[in-house]
């Protein structure tokens, strides 16, 4: 009982990173990651992306005020992505570019069975523009792109 | 000795071409333009800039300045006034008298028949005018007239001044040994001092010789007097050797008797020739060889005969500070576009490529030389050209409005292909869209947009692909769940 409550609370465990960029931005996830995205097979030792969308927030684990665009004056933005299944212990990243440029990247871990996990950007002035988020393995295969814009 | 042979050693051809042609174009401004009004003027202006130059360089700068207002006023004067005297100057009848000929071969009135038929004419009363052009032209001051051209003869003139004759009461031009036109009006005198014998026929002849240089006979047939009417004097002619001087000295003709007229004249113009020699000789070495002005110039640097499938990627300079030095008047007169400097990269292959800035690649004005260059050596990155796919991602911009959430989007084509440098394509990854206003959207919809190319040197291999269709679609928040 205390094995299966343990493997509960890790499937319902987050990780929560949070980048604090200073100067920098972020923001992420679309539906227009659908028909732009490529999905690599065989990555991160097996484990598959069942959702990924930019959000605004993520509250009790769930993406709130997903979209394509996002106010700059909304303060943050985060990439938050789910897997199914996750066979292994394994590491993915989240590469943030604005305009063609690396901006920032999150390593984070995932856990078997199953995993959820997002990153934040805080937001300023300057990062108004269009951006993307590659979700990538350790191996630099990438699972997904997701784009969206900072706006006013 | 040994320096002056060394000067002349570094001499080459195309000054000595130089010299030559300029000197033989002074020439024949001179012979063209030689006694005339025109002519007068322009030694006066040359003057006065030769004494503006004094005044400037004894720090006169009042009269310096002045002298150059007045120089510039006068020249353009002298293209107003003269216009039709330089009109005549330049309108010679065929390419070779304008280039070689001589204003003496060029006249050849036949004075004798002439002088003969007017003094024949004045003994029979018959009235006549005739008017000898000198180099100025005449159009301005005549009215009416036939074209003639005939060739001038005793009895052509008589006929034409027998009073049964349509024309007989105008004058005639005599160009040459062709009466050109006849039955010409001329202005008539406005002076009151003239004697009370003279008539009409004298007035007239008094009155274009006035307003010009040409020489009028006028005969009369009330008193069978031949007169001259030259610039504001005339003249009763009662010996016919006499006029004959006064016609050849008018028409520039050598009177028969191997005359020192004409070897002065021949003296005149070789004595001209060497001047004009002389002059440009002085004016080409002030010019070219004074090399006492050292000038520092940046100058854009022009590449040429880029190998085909390649792209600049960049360079180490968009500039060479080039240092120049020659005679001041050269330095000062450089124009922008006069100096290039020009880098071929016929043989350049892809990537780094070093070429030295040498007097090779320098293109400067004769007379200019080059004494040092910054920097000595210039780094091209050549890029090779490719092609590649890049999705396009719409770039939104303004605020969307408070209560719209854009879910989805998608464009068309999603992605496009794009030509440009190796390097500069690596690097990128997506292509986006011109920015798209979010502010007036209210209701899900198409729009279109272009793409921007960054940086420019970037060309999409299809123009097809240069509009974007961007499909969208809105939510209200208020009806979005959690996601």
């Amino acid at each position: 009982m205390s094995g299966r409550r343990s493997q509960l609370l890790l499937y319902l465990a987050v990780t929560l990173t949070v980048i604090i960029t200073g100067p920098e931005a972020f923001a992420q996830v679309s539906e227009q990651t659908n028909a732009q995205s490529s999905e690599a097979p065989n990555a991160a030792a097996g484990a598959k992306l069942a959702h990924a969308t930019m959000c605004e927030r993520v509250d009790n684990l769930m993406p709130t005020r997903a979209g394509l665009v996002f106010s700059v004056s909304a303060g943050q933005v985060c990439c938050f992505t789910s897997f199914d299944p996750v066979p292994q212990p394994s590491l993915v990243y989240h590469r943030w570019f604005h305009r063609d440029q690396l901006s920032t990247q999150t390593r984070l871990r995932i856990y078997p069975p199953k995993w959820a996990t997002y990153s934040v950007i805080q937001l300023r002035e300057t990062d108004k523009g269009p951006w993307r988020v590659e979700v990538t393995d350790q191996n630099g295969r990438v699972f997904q792109v997701l784009r969206f814009s900072i706006v006013d | 000795m040994e320096r002056f042979l060394q000067f002349f050693a570094t001499i080459r051809w195309q000054d000595l071409v130089d010299i030559i042609v300029n000197s033989y174009i002074l020439f024949r401004v001179y012979v063209l333009f030689h006694g005339t009004n025109a002519f007068r003027v322009l030694v006066g202006i040359t003057s006065l800039w030769i004494l503006q130059e004094v005044a400037a360089s004894l720090g006169l700068i009042l009269t310096s300045w002045a002298v150059r207002g007045i120089t510039t006023v006068a020249a353009v004067i002298i293209i107003v006034v003269f216009r039709n005297e330089i009109r005549s100057a330049l309108q010679a009848r065929n390419l070779k008298a304008f280039f070689w000929g001589s204003p003496v071969r060029e006249q050849a009135t036949p004075v004798d028949i002439v002088v003969q038929t007017v003094f024949q004419m004045a003994k029979k009363r018959i009235g006549a005018l005739l008017v000898f052009p000198g180099k100025e032209e005449l159009g301005e001051h005549l009215h009416g007239g036939l074209l003639w051209r005939g060739t001038v003869s005793q009895e052509m003139l008589l006929s034409i001044f027998w009073p049964n004759n349509p024309v007989h009461d105008g004058a005639i031009i005599i160009r040459g040994d062709q009466i050109v036109e006849v039955g010409v009006l001329l202005p008539l005198s406005q002076r009151q001092d003239l004697p009370s014998y003279y008539g009409t026929r004298h007035r007239a002849a008094l009155g274009l010789a006035e307003r010009s240089d040409a020489l009028v006979l006028a005969v009369s047939e009330e008193r069978g007097r031949v007169t001259a009417a030259k610039v504001n004097t005339l003249t009763p002619f009662s010996e016919p050797q006499e006029l004959t001087h006064l016609l050849n000295r008018h028409l520039n003709i050598s009177d028969g008797v191997p005359t020192n007229r004409r070897k002065r004249e021949r003296l005149r113009l070789t004595v001209a020739a060497v001047l004009s020699l002389l002059v440009m000789t002085g004016i080409w070495f002030g010019f070219t060889r004074s090399q006492d002005t050292i000038i520092a110039l940046n100058v854009p640097i022009e590449y040429v005969n880029r190998p085909g499938g390649f792209e600049i990627l960049d360079t180490s300079t968009d500039e060479a500070r080039l240092q120049l030095y020659g005679s001041s008047a050269l330095i000062k007169s450089l124009q922008p576009g006069q100096v290039l400097v020009r880098v071929d990269l016929r043989k350049a292959a892809e990537g780094k490529n070093l070429f030295p800035i040498t007097q090779d690649n320098i293109i400067m004005p004769p007379g200019v030389f080059l004494n040092k260059v910054h920097p000595p050596n210039l780094e091209v990155n050549l890029d090779a050209l490719i092609s590649k796919e890049l999705p396009v991602q719409v770039d939104w911009a303004g605020k969307l409005p408070d209560h719209l959430n854009l879910v989805k989007v998608s464009v068309a084509p999603e992605s496009v292909s794009v030509v440009g440098g190796r390097q500069v394509l690596q690097a990128l990854s997506t292509i986006y869209t011109a920015p798209v206003r979010l502010d007036d959207l209210l209701k899900s919809g198409t729009t279109t947009t272009s793409l921007v190319l960054t940086p420019p040197s970037l060309k999409l291999m299809s123009s097809a692909n240069e509009k974007i269709t961007v499909t969208y679609v809105l939510e209200e928040k208020a009806n979005q769940g959690r996601k």
